[in-house]
């Protein structure tokens, strides 16, 4: 159960997209995870990329939108806000980097097909979803 | 926390799991479309996590937060998980029935046929997994929402 007495459309739009976009994340982490060991699998490199690219960014920007949405309209101004906005928009903007450099290295993954191209997309898709694990904690256990 | 993990994990679960079926669906040979399908196991140790975890943590959170027996909103969450899980465990045999003919077709040349695209483009078994989709984003709804 999520916080009541907060406005629902903005927080469904970020709850939802963060969901997404963790579903995309983990798909890009599985395809790569199993190209470890099938690297000759064309539809993988091709599906790694589809799920950051096709699922990924938008989901992104809904989680994105959504967070900034909520932000000015409950009156948070940057002064002395608590931690896990603080952990949320850390997880958001870093991750966002993240995010690029994945998509970037699963597009040279699926034209080059390199082996090691595969495994740093599944090295980068870890991360993000760790740092998107501890945002969602952080967040919905309203750490500090 | 734990509620929301579960709840993570059930819809990330499904969206991973989405993206192979919907690429399955787009595939040409049967070998990839039977390697997709497979992956999609994968993903199911996240969606179990997620749905026994909604439902015991969600009843957790019910008794400890002193929400009165007669929340319409919760019974409503309970309905659609239900509905969620029923529709999940339909769409899920028409994706195995599709990957065994896959793998068959696989084994034997990996051209596709006519019972394989049948299957695949069946709109009465995507539609169950679509349906429970939309069945998970009801509960989310009605989770942020908290109507009645």
């Amino acid at each position: 159960m999520l916080a009541a007495g907060r406005p629902f459309f903005p927080l469904f739009l970020h709850v939802f997209g963060a969901m997404v976009l963790t579903g995309a994340v983990l798909a890009a982490l599985i395809v790569s995870a199993a190209a470890w060991r099938r690297n000759d699998v064309v539809l993988l490199r091709r599906a790694g990329f589809w799920a950051l690219g096709v699922v990924g960014v938008p989901a992104y920007v809904a989680m994105r939108v959504g967070a900034q949405w909520i932000y000015s309209q409950e009156g948070f101004s940057g002064d002395a806000d608590p931690t896990w906005l603080g952990i949320g928009f850390a997880a958001a903007d870093i991750g966002l980097l993240v995010l690029l450099i994945t998509i970037g290295v699963a597009y040279w993954w699926r034209r080059s097909g390199k082996p090691l191209a595969g495994h740093i997309v599944a090295g980068l898709s870890t991360v993000y979803l760790l740092m998107l694990a501890v945002a969602w904690l952080a967040m919905s256990g309203k750490w500090g | 926390m734990f509620h929301m993990t579960a709840a993570f994990l059930l819809v990330a679960g499904s969206v991973a799991a989405g993206v192979f079926n919907t690429l399955a669906i787009r595939a040409e040979r049967p070998s990839d479309i039977a390697y997709l399908l497979r992956l999609v196991r994968v993903t199911l140790p996240f969606i179990f996590v997620g749905v026994a975890g909604t439902l015991i943590f969600g009843l957790w959170l019910w008794h400890e937060q002193d929400l009165a027996f007669g929340e319409l909103w919760i019974w409503l969450s309970l309905v659609l998980w239900v509905i969620t899980n029923a529709l999940g465990g339909m769409g899920g045999k028409h994706q195995e029935r599709a990957r065994e003919v896959a793998e068959r077709l696989a084994a034997s040349g990996d051209a596709s046929n006519d019972e394989l695209r049948a299957i695949l483009r069946d709109p009465k078994g995507n539609a169950m997994s679509w349906l429970a989709g939309a069945a998970t984003i009801g509960i989310l709804v009605l989770m942020i929402w908290k109507p009645g």
